[in-house]
Order: C-alpha cells, then structure tokens, then sequence
C-alpha cells in the first residue's frame, strides 16, 4: 500500500512537551532534558491503519510567544494539528485555546485539530488519590511537593473542562504523556482515521470541500472523550 | 593672528559638488583654493524682498552667498559654505583664509589636500558647535520650520530635518518643496495657482528606490512606494543621495519605534510589579537622545538642526562598527596617518581616529592592520622629531608595547588633535586603575606570565568539564604556541594589533583556553568589560529575588540547554547559564529572554566565564545579531529575507526549484541564523563558525548558509517537499567529519573533511557577501519585513477582540488609529513608558486618537503661533497686541473646553478605571456611542456633564454642556449651531427644575414641553424669541432675573434634558445622528491643513471673533465679578450667563456677515457695563444683570457701527482683555464645578 502523506503541525506554550510527544510517536523514547524547538523541527512518522498507511510529516514548532509570528509558516497547509497543553499548567490552556481560533480561522479549512493535555503522568501516576483531592486543595498539595519533588505536582486544568471545550469546538481530545506514553499512539491514530482521504489525494493545497469538520464534530470529538475518561481517573 | 579663533556657526555645509562658473554667480574673491562667490539677484534689493507668497520667502534656492574650494583633482568645484548675509560669508571666508591656507600650502598632493578640507569641513558641520546653537545664523532652517509647520498640521513637537527643492510627478510635474521631519516627509508646490501637498507617514513607508529620471539620464530621483503600495516619485534632487540617506535613516528609527510599540509582548523582562521607574532609557537610537536632554516641546530655533545629529549619529555608529566599538564612543578627531609598529618596525598608511576612550588606526593600504587601542591601556605618549611628518608620537602601552603615529596634516591639525588626545587621556584615570585586576583575568597574560591559569572564577565551563572535541585531532597545543608568538609580537587583549596572520589564525580555528578571550576581543565585548567593571555583580545583586515573565521563560529551559555537555546536567553550569541569561533580561527588560539564547549562552559559556559570557550576550543582541532575539524576531526575519534574496543571485536554479515546490528556505535556516549553528552542526565544528562569525561578523552566517546549500545542491535539486528538503540537511550535518574526497588518491586532498570544504567554498565562493552588502540588503528589505510583522500582529490582535457591530474594516481602522496615535504619542513623550503601557492609551493618546477620527476632536496647540512669537528671544511680543493673541486665546479657551470634553469621554470609556485604555476598551466605548440611539447619546452627554453625579445637571453643568456642544459644532457650516446652543441653554434654563420650587417647575417644565414639542419645528424659533419677549412677567425670566439676588440652584433631570434636545431640531439631529456620524473610520479624515497659511490664519481669527462673541456673552459679567471681587473665585456670577446666553441669540440674527462684528459689538457692551460699576457685590450684580438685559434687548446695527469706528485697536485690546480673565475663571470654574456646584448658594 502506497502511504499517503499528510502533514500535521505542533503547537502550544513552551515546555508543554511538544517535542517529547513527536519523540515518543516517532522514537518511542523520552528525554528528561529535550532542548527547546528553535523555530520548528520536523520529522516523519508512519501510522498503519486497516484500509490505509498514513505517512505523518509531522512539524513540532517552538513554542515561546514572539515565535508565534513564524507558526503560519509551518501550520500553512497542514492537514492536521495537534494544539497541546500542560495539564499542571492553566494558562497552557489558554494559550491552546488561542491557537484553536487562529488555526480555525487561518489554517487549512478542513483541518483535523487535536487538543491534547500532556504530562498526565504528573498527576496520575501512583498518586490517583492525591490527584482528586488536589483540585480544591492547593495547599495541602503544596506541603506535598516538598515532600515528594518528582511528582508533587497540582493538576490545574480538569480533564472535564478541557474535554468540554473540545467537544464545543470540535476537536478531538486526549490526556497524554510523553513520558510513560500514555494516550500518545492513540492521537496519532484517531487523527490518522479522521483525515478524509479523498482530500489528502487531492494533495498538499487548500481545494477540499467542507465536509470534514461534520465529520469531526459528531464522531471524532465524542469517541476521544470517552476514552480519556477510561484512563485518567 | 586668531587661529583658534572659533569658526562661525551654520555657514559651512557638507561639502557639496556644484559647478563655479555659474551665470547666477559672480565671484567675489578668489585665492589658489578656494573661491567666494554672491548671487546676482543679491544685491538687487526690491527683487528679494518681492517674494510672493509664504512659501516663496523659502524659495531661496541658493542663499545668496557661497564659499567654493576648488579641487584640483576634478573640475567640480565643492561647495563648502553658504550664508544669508554678507556679514556671515565673510566672517566664514576669514576664517577659511586663517586655518586653511597654511595648512594647504604644506602639503603637495592634490588628492591629499582635498582629503584634509574635506574631513576637517564634516567633522566642523557635523561636530564642532553641539549644544551652542547661534540661534540667528539659523535662520533658513527655521523658516523652512515655519513654512512646513504652516502648510502640514503636524504637532508642536514635530521637527523639521530637512528640506529640498524637488520636483513631484503627480498627473503632471510639480516643482515644489520637500520636508523631511522626524516623523514624515511632505511635499509641496503651489504653481499656477494650483496647490499639490503630499503628507506621508514615514512609519507607513514600504520602500526607498533610488531611481534615474528623464528615460533614466538623472540620477536625481527617488520612489517612495508606502505599504498600501501606494507610490510617489520625487526628481531633481539636486542632493538624491543624500535625501536617500536621510530617509533611510528616519524610516529605520521609526520603524523600530514601530516594532516596539506593536509588539504582542511588551517588556518581558521588567520585574512583576515594577513601576515605570526602573526602566531606563531603552530609546537610546531615538532621534531625540541627539539633543542632550532638552525637553522635547522646546520649539526648534534653540535647539541646533536635527540634521546634523543625524549626520553625526551614522558617522559614529559606522565607526563603532567598524572597530567594534562600544556606542559610547563618539569620533572626535580624524587624520591621516602613519603607524610604525612591531619588531621589524613595519610601516603602514592608512587613517587615524579618535574618540573618548579609544584611538583607532586602520591600514587603507591592501596589507591589512588594525588598531583600537583603549586609552586606558597608554602608559606614556611622547612626542618625537620625525623628518617625514610634522607630529609623530610615540606610545608605549602598558603591556610595553611601543607604537609610533605619525600625523599627516598640517601643524594646526595635528596640534588639535593632540590636545584632545590629552584631554582625553587625563579622563581616564580611572579606567587605569582598574586595568591590572582586569587583566588578571585575562588568559593570555597567564600565558605568557607562564602562570598556570586565571581563577575559576574568570574561566569558563571547560576549565572543569574538559571542552568538546579531542584536543590531539584539534591539535590544541600547537595552535597555543602561534598564539603566544603572535601576542608577543602583537600585542594580546586589549592591546592587540591585528594584523595579516590574524585571520589565519582565526580561520584554522582557536585553541580552547584562548577562545573565549580572542571572541571577547573580536567583537569588542573585550571593551565593554573592562569599562563596566562590576557592572555584572550589580545586575544581579540589585535584582535579586525579583521575578519576571523573562525569568520564568528562562527557567523552563535551564534544563534544556545543551543538555549533553556535562556541566549542564549539574548545577554548576546551570547556576552559571541562569545568572548570565537573568542578568542580561534585567539589563535589556525590552528584550528579556528569547529561546536560542539559552542555547547560544550555554555554548560560550564553555570558553567564557559568566562575565565575559554576559559582555559577549550584550554585544550578540546589540549589534552582530540586531533584533534577532527581540520580541517581534524581525532581525531573524529580514536575514531570512536577505538569505532568500542572496540565494537567488548566486544560485538561481535551487532557488526557482525551491519555489516550485513551494518549500520555504527559512523552515530550514532559521535555526541556522538563531541558535549560530549550535544546536544544527557538531558542536566542534559550530564553534568554529563561531571563531569566524565573531571575528567577521554576521556576513560569515550567510557565507556558510549558501555553502551548504551550494554543496547539497544536487540533492536539494531532487526534493519534492519541505520534509525531504530537511532531510538531506540533516543528513549533510552527520556527516562533517567525514573526508571530501574519500577516493582520491592524494592523502591530503583525502584527509580534508566536508567540514574543510564547506569553509572553503564558503569563503571561496561566497566572498562577494561582505559586510556591506549584508548592510546595505538589510537597509533595502528592512522596511517591507516590519510591516509584514505589523500586519501579522495586528490580524491576531483583532482576532482577540470582541468587534461589537463593528465591521471588520472598521476594526481594522480602529486598530490603525489606536495604534499611530501610541506611535506618535510616545515620541513626544518618550522614556516613561509604564508596564502595559505599550498598547494602551493614556489621556493624551486617547485625545490625539480621537482627533483621528473625528474632526471635532482635534484640539489644535497653540505652540504653533508661540514657536514663531518667540523667534526672537527677548523679544517684546507683548507690546504688539495685534489679533494673533486674541485669537490664540480664544482658542486656548476652545482647547479646554475641549480637553474637559475628552477627558470625561475618557474616563466614560475607560470601565475599570485603570487610566489607560485598552483597544478593547476604545472598541466597546465606540460602540456604544455609533452603534447606540438617541436614547443612549443623549443619556452619555447627560452623564458626561452631571459632574457630581447626582443625577441632575446644575446651572454650572448645564452651561458645561453648552460649552461642549459649542466645542463639537465648531466646525460646522453656517451659524445654525449657535443658535441652536443659545436655545439649549435658554430651554434649560426654563425648564430647569428649581432647587426650592422643584415639584411646581417639573410641572411646567413637562407640559411647556409638551407643548413644544408638539409644535411645528420651524416656528419654534420664532415662538420662543416671541415667548421671551413677553416673558418679562413669566416665571423663567423671573427666574433669571431673580438669580442675580437669590440665586437659587436649579437642577435638570434627565428626562427635562432630553425634552429640551427635543425641542430643537439642530440638536435632534446631533443626538439622534450627527454626533454619530462624526467618528469617520471609514473616510479618510484630512489630516493636512487644506487652506493656505493665510487662509488659514483669517479664519481662525474670525472664528475666533465669532467664538468669543458666542462665550463673551456669558463672560462678560464674571468678568466684571473678577474684578470687583478682588480676584477671588466667586460662582454667583454664573448665573448671568443666562441671560447674557439671550443676547447672543439676538446678536446672531443679522446675515453672516455681521456675526463678527456684533460679537465684538457684544463684549463691547460688556466692557462698558464692567467699567461703569466699582460698587459693592449685590450693587454690582444687579446692574450688571441689567446691562446684560441691555444687551438682549437693546443691541443694534447702530450701535455695533458705532463701536467699529470708535478704534479697532482698542477694540481687541479689550476683548484680550477679557478673554484672557475668562480663560483664568474658565479653567477655576470647571474645578468649582466639580467641588461645590452641589451646595445651592445662599439667598
Ligand atoms: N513528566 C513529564 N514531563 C514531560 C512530559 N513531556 C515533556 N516533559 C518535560 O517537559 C519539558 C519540555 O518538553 P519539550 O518536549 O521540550 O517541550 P516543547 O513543548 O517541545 O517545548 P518548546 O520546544 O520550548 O516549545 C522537558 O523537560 C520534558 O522532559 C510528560 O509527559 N511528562
Ligand atoms: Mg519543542
């Protein structure tokens, strides 16, 4: 089967874990000390699915703010984006949502966006119990962090809020971490599923019908939902 | 003889080629070199002083008199000197006559002699006088000023640069003017009674062409293309390269102004919760930092023409550019030279220069040798017989090291510039002292000390953790011995003369210990050190503990800087990474902390301690990487556009390829450009395209760009898409050690690696990329890269903001206008800009913002008429009470009235009361006042004016509003407007609810404005002049009459305001569509004045006239209190103003015409009821209250003539008078207003 390519764009706030999710799609590995994007860096990824092979070509952009004027160049005939964010960082969150109305405005029409909460790890991993009761309790997490530096981290985006924003915006959703991997395959995948073929035949350019964002908002967004519902709580 | 007599001021001019036999001109006197030559017409009297219009006074051409210096190497003579006057030509011709003849007859060569005018000529124009202005000898520049301030409505503040004579190709040819100011460059012409003005924004220019007019023979034109592509195309410049320069320069300072002030991010750096104190002048390339700290409002006569700072501003910064200097350093002296220097006292020709702290000599010659000496570093200077040269000095350095100069020029020169040289060194004293410890720190002195190392402190990272690479295959040890031989013969830091071998030795790359020191002296961050001692430690102690967005930004990324060297995986490199990085963004808060940076920083930081690591930062952001790490990242953007632009030229196939496939050059090297390489080569092989870059500067970027490019050619040629385009550059960088030439049989072509190729084809094949061409691509691209930013920022600024029903045209003018009114804004005010500022608008912003887009708005300055008042200074304007006062005074009233208006418009749109205004804030208060209805207009002025906020509008307030609406109706046509006023007040007054009588006044007020209402609007009028006239018994005239005694406050409820805007069809109109209307974001509004100065300046008198007939009225009894009162500030003669209000609506009546007359007529009256009553308080008000009844029912055509014939003079004497007294209660009033207009006066 010939692989069909599609190009997909990285964005969001610096340090979310961009370039750690791309390294542990493309490499399956993760880096404590990953140097930040200058500019953007690119790498390529196959996606096997049953009916066809989608070969990412996948832009990971920097992500500090006065880079922000260079992301139309990478982002410009993108077919898909995946916009991440820091779960332990609210105004990461607010940065993606920016990017949603900039890629929706600007970008590709019948792009395929992913908004994905990364570093799940932080606040899942072994300390389920902990991680609950965080979200009201700030201080006791506090005393916690000096007590355990690794993981003493506070969840300060709800996966409820994000996922909502998703579904109202169209997007797919997912909880992820670069590090144990968690949720990162399925991205790719769920992305790989939903880029309309006839489109991608229809090359790199901009002439593709509506149809795709229909598409997206009644099955994609629901489908990503359920199944960050499964692991992170 | 008076040889160091001073040279007289303004006369002498860039040295201009003209031709000397001119028929305009008849040569005066004449000697071997130079020529003195007048105009013809000059001497012709009547023909100079017939010189029609205003502008024509400056149509001057030429000035009357010259002074020529004949070349010798070239039939054009140069123009060295013009003057208005005889006197001054011959004071110059003098003075030429006394310092250059003997000079000129020392030296032989042609060439020579010309070269020694020349210099000494620019250094005097662009030098010698700064801060002694002779304000007369200014003359022509000044009235240039005036003319251009008259003909272009351009702030007070706005100075002229320069002007020249041109020609405009519009639909036909137009000889004119062109102005260049700070800020626009302007044309215009008046012929055959037709006016051509241009007015352009320089901020707004896209690009500078010089071009060749008449089918290309002249090479006298420019094209002005603005970034709405809009073009204008200027010829018979008589100086086009000059133009062309000075326009250069001006867009690119405004255009970093731009940059700054559109920027997403403002200040990353400044500490959270720091005030605007601690930001310290960031403008320092500001056209105003070229006047030593005179306030910006000071009208230009005292200040010395803003050319001449330019002019010096280029030459200084191309001489800190060129010997690596800091900004600091100033050219003081200039002369042609001989350095002797080295064991085998080899002799090179070339220039010398000097500054405060530095003497620079550069070889001219092809054997290259260059100096910048630190003055500090001199221990002895004599002066020694030479045979060859008339001063030769002998310098010994503190490292010993001996250099002889020797000046070329004659005696005086030479005398000159050893005084300077003495006085300069006297001022560094102090330096000295600090020179030992800082050459402690230096390895090249441990070198050659034979001590074993500096401390750890001033080493860098690889001192500990080893420094990358095999130090045997880098072959470390031999390089350090060429190394030691060569500071031995050439000095070493501070000292060094770098001469052929130099760059050799840079080329085959640096030995590791010495690297750091040699890049240090390179760039010249050498300098900075060792002049700031202990500037780094303070940084970071005086910020210690504070936080920033900078901070935060470089605290993500410690752990992510060039994670795979040792150090940085332990906090010893860290702590060092953080401290340089946070020391830097405290030091430069505009810029703070771009990502790059870290990697960048950690990579010298190696070779460099975290001083030396700082410097070298400074330098890398300042001036080798300009704007590449900024918060727009245009730097980074323009070398891009260049990178793009060079490739095209040298490998046009791979660049059309590219383009076909659409891959983007930039996606690749961008990085390149950012992080120098670092993070893209192996770090041995960066670091040596860092020894080339800091020694050669930015060209070397582009150098090993296009040679990677030119070497991967064939491949790059077979990609389809960016990602294929990628991977062959990444494949390329894998593989740079390994050999070029694996197959061949030569050992030695086989043992050169791709590394070695690539710098070879870099500087083989790419040496046409030299500095100076990098400059001159920025200069030409620089413009286009800042507006595309803007445009950039500006679509996703206004996709954060709600747009209300704001189209998004309209937003987008919006936007434009928000933004050009904080351009502007802070340049008249620059250096305090607060946090959040940068896109925000304060009071005065919002104020010229609104004038933007609504005429009424613009509340003109009366600097304008001061600036040419006080052209002399002591002069004794005073005595000359002519109308040009009483204009600018009624204006000045108008300008408060107005002030008062905006400002309240301005706390209404600013919502959180924070005193600045967002863009989202202007947007929702626009919104409300064009996208509201009657009901909501009506409602806002009502708020507007109910000062106290108590939800009725006192007397005070209810003439506050008639001031306002008189403000806003200015402008429009015919008189309608003041009648329309006087009714408001009147039906105010009337249907006013009074304070004691409240009940019963709502009452009437309620049916009498039914009634009216009901009424047909044309009679209107006419009813109610009748209804007044019969009202003598009725309760408002009561009322009226009644306040003068008892005053008793009235108050006016919104619903009674609304009826009385009803009630009059002018008003209607206004509130349900007018004020509306007068916000123009679609038109263009007319920014220029569209009337001649003449024109100009009669209308603002009678308008003026009219305006102070409109006011007088209800003037002229407070007038009078005034002055019975013995100056205290007294509110009861407020109420007058009702009545008096009357008396303008009957003096309006008669045709247009005569409006300016029976105003006059008006204050008259007013006058002579004021001198008429001295008696007490209550006396006086009543009479008064009876003259002002006078005055409504009394005035006529008669008495008006009467007054006329009676003394014009007078006449404005007394008006003057009066409106100055109002002006002084105007300005008391509005406070009271706010104070105490709720407590009722007592009965
Ligand atoms: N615990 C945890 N750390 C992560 C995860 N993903 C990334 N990180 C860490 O977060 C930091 C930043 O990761 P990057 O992948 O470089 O972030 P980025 O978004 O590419 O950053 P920029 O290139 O600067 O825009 C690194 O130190 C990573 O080790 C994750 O899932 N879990
Ligand atoms: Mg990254």
């Amino acid at each position: 089967m010939k692989p069909v390519q599609v190009k997909l764009v990285l964005l969001g706030e610096a340090a979310v874990g961009k370039s750690s999710l791309v390294l542990r799609f493309v490499n399956d590995e993760f880096q404590e000390n990953k140097e930040p994007t200058i500019g953007a860096a690119f790498l390529t990824q196959k996606c096997r699915l049953e009916d066809k092979v989608i070969k990412f070509e996948i832009w990971d952009t920097a992500g500090q703010e006065r880079f922000h004027s260079l992301a139309p160049m990478y982002y410009r005939n993108a077919q898909a984006a995946v916009i991440v964010y820091d779960v332990t960082k609210a105004s990461s969150l607010v940065k993606a949502k920016s990017w949603v109305k900039e890629l929706q405005r600007q970008a590709n029409p019948n792009i395929v966006i992913a908004l994905t909460g990364n570093k799940a790890d932080l606040v899942s991993s072994g300390r389920s119990k902990s991680s609950s009761e965080d979200e009201d309790n700030q201080e006791g997490e506090e005393n916690q962090d000096e007590e355990d530096e690794d993981h003493g981290v506070t969840r300060e985006v709800p996966t409820e809020e994000a996922s909502a924003y998703a579904q109202e915006a169209g997007l797919l959703f997912y909880e992820t971490s670069a590090k144990n991997g968690q949720g990162v395959a399925e991205v790719f995948t769920e992305i790989a599923k939903k880029i309309p073929l006839e489109h991608v035949l229809s090359a790199r350019g901009r002439g593709a019908s509506s149809s795709s964002r229909v598409d997206l908002q009644t099955g994609g967004g629901l489908g990503g939902q359920q199944h960050k519902g499964v692991c992170a709580c | 003889m008076a040889l160091h007599q001073r040279p007289p001021h303004h006369v002498f001019i860039l040295p201009t080629p003209c031709d000397q036999h001119n028929p305009l001109f008849d040569t005066v006197q004449s000697t071997e070199n130079f020529v003195l030559q007048r105009t013809k017409a000059s001497k012709n009297q009547f023909l100079n002083s017939f010189l029609g219009t205003i502008q024509n006074v400056f149509d001057t051409k030429q000035a009357p008199f010259r002074i020529l210096f004949r070349r010798q190497v070239h039939a054009q003579a140069l123009m060295i000197a013009e003057a208005e006057s005889q006197k001054n030509i011959d004071q110059a011709w003098t003075w030429v006559q006394d310092n250059f003849i003997v000079g000129l007859n020392v030296l032989d060569d042609a060439q020579e002699k010309e070269e020694w005018v020349l210099t000494k000529i620019r250094s005097l124009v662009t030098r010698a006088d700064k801060g002694t202005d002779d304000i007369t000898s200014d003359e022509k520049v000044r009235s240039a000023s005036r003319a251009f301030r008259q003909t272009f409505n351009v702030l007070p503040s706005e100075r002229l640069v320069s002007y020249y004579s041109c020609s405009y190709h519009g639909k036909m040819m137009n000889q004119g003017w062109m102005y260049i100011s700070e800020n626009y460059l302007c044309f215009y012409s008046f012929m055959l009674g037709m006016e051509t003005k241009i007015f352009l924004e320089l901020k707004d220019v896209g690009d500078l062409q010089k071009e060749k007019s008449k089918r290309g023979v002249f090479a006298d034109a420019i094209r002005v293309v603005m970034k709405d592509s809009q073009e204008y195309f200027f010829s018979n410049l008589f100086h086009r390269d000059e133009t062309y320069d000075m326009l250069v320069q001006l867009t690119t300072l405004s255009m970093e102004r731009l940059l700054r002030n559109t920027a997403l991010e403002h200040a990353p750096g400044m500490s959270n919760g720091d005030d605007s104190d601690s930001v310290k002048d960031v403008f320092s390339v500001d056209v105003d930092s070229l006047e030593g700290g005179e306030s910006p409002y000071l009208p230009a006569p005292t200040t010395r023409p803003l050319r001449l700072g330019l002019e010096e501003q280029k030459r200084d910064s191309q001489f800190q550019q060129r010997f690596s200097l800091p900004a600091s350093e100033h050219l003081m002296e200039e002369s042609s030279a001989v350095l002797v220097h080295g064991e085998k006292s080899e002799m090179y020709h070339g220039r010398l220069y000097m500054s405060e702290s530095f003497l620079c000599f550069i070889c001219t010659e092809a054997e290259p040798c260059m100096l910048a000496l630190p003055l500090y570093t001199i221990r002895r200077v004599e002066r020694m017989n030479s045979r060859t040269a008339m001063y030769a000095l002998n310098i010994l350095t503190w490292h010993q090291m001996r250099v002889v100069l020797r000046l070329n020029g004659p005696r005086t020169q030479c005398e000159k510039f050893c005084t300077t040289l003495k006085t300069n060194l006297k001022l560094q004293v102090r330096a000295m002292r600090s020179l030992k410890p800082f050459l402690a720190t230096c390895f090249s002195e441990a070198l050659l000390a034979d001590r074993p190392d500096v401390s750890e402190k001033d080493s860098g990272l690889g001192w500990i953790f080893e420094f990358p690479g095999d130090p045997k295959k880098l072959k470390n040890k031999s390089k350090t011995k060429l190394w030691l031989q060569y500071f031995k013969d050439n000095g070493r830091n501070l000292t060094m003369t770098k001469v052929t071998t130099f760059p050799k030795l840079i080329r085959v790359g640096l030995p590791n210990k010495l690297r750091g020191e040699i890049w240090e002296a390179c760039s010249g961050s050498l300098y900075l050190r060792s002049m700031h001692p202990g500037e780094y430690a303070k940084l970071l102690k005086d910020n210690e503990g504070k936080s920033s967005l900078s901070l935060e930004e470089i605290e993500k990324d410690l752990n992510r800087s060039l994670p795979e060297y040792e150090a940085y995986q332990a906090n010893q490199g860290i702590n060092r990474l953080r401290n340089v990085l946070s020391a830097y963004a405290w030091k430069n808060p505009d810029l703070g902390y771009c990502q790059a940076m870290n990697i960048v920083t950690s990579a010298i930081l190696i070779y460099q301690s975290e001083e030396q690591a700082f410097w070298t930062l400074n330098v890398l952001c300042d001036r080798l990487l300009p704007g590449y790490y900024s918060t727009s990242m245009y730097g980074a953007l323009l070398d891009q556009t260049i990178l793009e632009h060079l490739l095209e030229k040298t490998m046009p196939i791979l660049s059309k390829h590219l383009k076909k496939v659409d891959v983007q050059l930039s996606v690749a090297c961008l990085p390149w450009f950012l992080s120098l390489f670092i993070n893209s080569m192996p770090l041995v092989y960066a670091f040596r395209v860092l020894d080339c870059f800091f020694f050669e500067g930015p060209k070397v970027l582009f150098q090993i760009s296009l040679a990677i490019l030119k070497v991967n050619g064939d491949e790059l040629l077979a990609t389809r898409d960016d990602g294929a385009f990628m991977d062959v550059l990444k494949k390329y960088f894998g593989t740079l050690d390994d050999s070029a030439f694996p197959d061949s049989n030569n050992p030695k072509a086989r043992a050169l690696t791709k590394f070695n190729e690539l710098m070879l084809v870099a500087y083989k094949e790419f040496e046409s990329v030299t500095p100076e061409l990098v400059a001159e691509l920025r200069r030409n691209h620089q413009l286009k890269v800042v507006h595309n930013i803007s445009s950039f920022t500006k679509r996703s600024q206004l996709r954060n903001i709600a747009p209300g029903k704001f189209s998004k045209d309209e937003m987008g003018v919006i936007y434009d206008r928000f933004y050009s009114a904080l351009f502007y804004g802070r340049s008249s005010q620059r250096g305090n800009g607060k946090q959040g500022e940068a896109r925000a608008l304060d009071a005065t912003t919002f104020a010229s913002f609104l004038g933007n887009i609504a005429r009424w708005a613009q509340v003109e300055d009366d600097q304008m008429d001061h600036d040419d008042n006080n052209t002399g200074p002591g002069s004794p304007n005073h005595r000359r009470r002519g109308s040009t006062s009483t204009t600018s005074t009624a204006r000045e009233h108008r300008r408060v009235v107005g002030k008062h208006f905006i400002s309240r418009l301005f706390e209404r749109f600013d919502d959180n009361g924070t005193g600045l205004l967002s863009l989202q804030e202007v947007t929702n208060g626009l919104g409300d006042i064009i996208h509201g209805d009657l009901m909501t207009r009506m409602q806002l002025f009502f708020d507007m004016h109910d000062l106290n906020k108590d939800g009725t509008l006192s007397r005070d307030e209810i003439l506050g509003m008639s001031e306002s609406l008189l403000f806003i109706f200015r402008f429009d046509d015919g008189d309608s407007y003041l009648g329309a006023v006087s009714n408001f007040i009147r039906n105010a007054f009337e249907f006013a609810e009074k304070v004691d009588a409240v009940k019963k006044a709502e009452e009437d007020a309620v049916t009498e404005a039914k009634e009216d209402s009901d009424e047909d609007k044309k009679e209107d009028a006419a009813e109610k002049e009748s209804s007044e006239k019969e009202g003598g018994s009725s309760a408002p005239t009561d009322q009226a009459a009644s306040t003068a005694a008892e005053e008793p406050e009235i108050q006016m409820s919104l619903p009674s305001f609304r009826m009385v805007v009803l009630a009059d069809e002018t008003l209607e109109r206004f509130f349900d569509s007018g004020f509306a209307n007068s916000f123009k974001l679609l038109e263009p509004m007319d920014r220029q004045k569209g009337l001649f100065a003449r024109e100009v300046f009669d209308s603002l008198l009678s308008e003026g006239r009219k305006l102070a007939g409109s006011i007088a009225g209800g003037i002229q009894n407070r007038g009078n209190n005034h002055k019975v009162n013995n100056h205290k500030v007294n509110q009861k003669h407020l109420p007058q103003a009702s009545a008096s209000t009357t008396s303008l609506s009957e003096t309006k009546a008669p045709e247009a015409d005569e409006s300016k007359s029976s105003a006059n007529a008006d204050l008259v009256e007013s006058r002579s009821a004021g001198e008429g009553k001295r008696a007490s308080d209550k006396e006086d008000e009543e009479e008064t209250e009876e003259a002002a009844e006078d005055d409504g029912e009394e005035d006529d055509g008669e008495e008006d003539d009467e007054e006329e014939e009676d003394g014009g003079d007078d006449l404005l004497d007394e008006v003057e008078k009066f409106l100055t007294e109002f002006d002084q209660k105007g300005g008391g009033k509005q406070d009271l207003g706010l104070t105490s207009a709720t407590e009722p006066e007592s009965p």
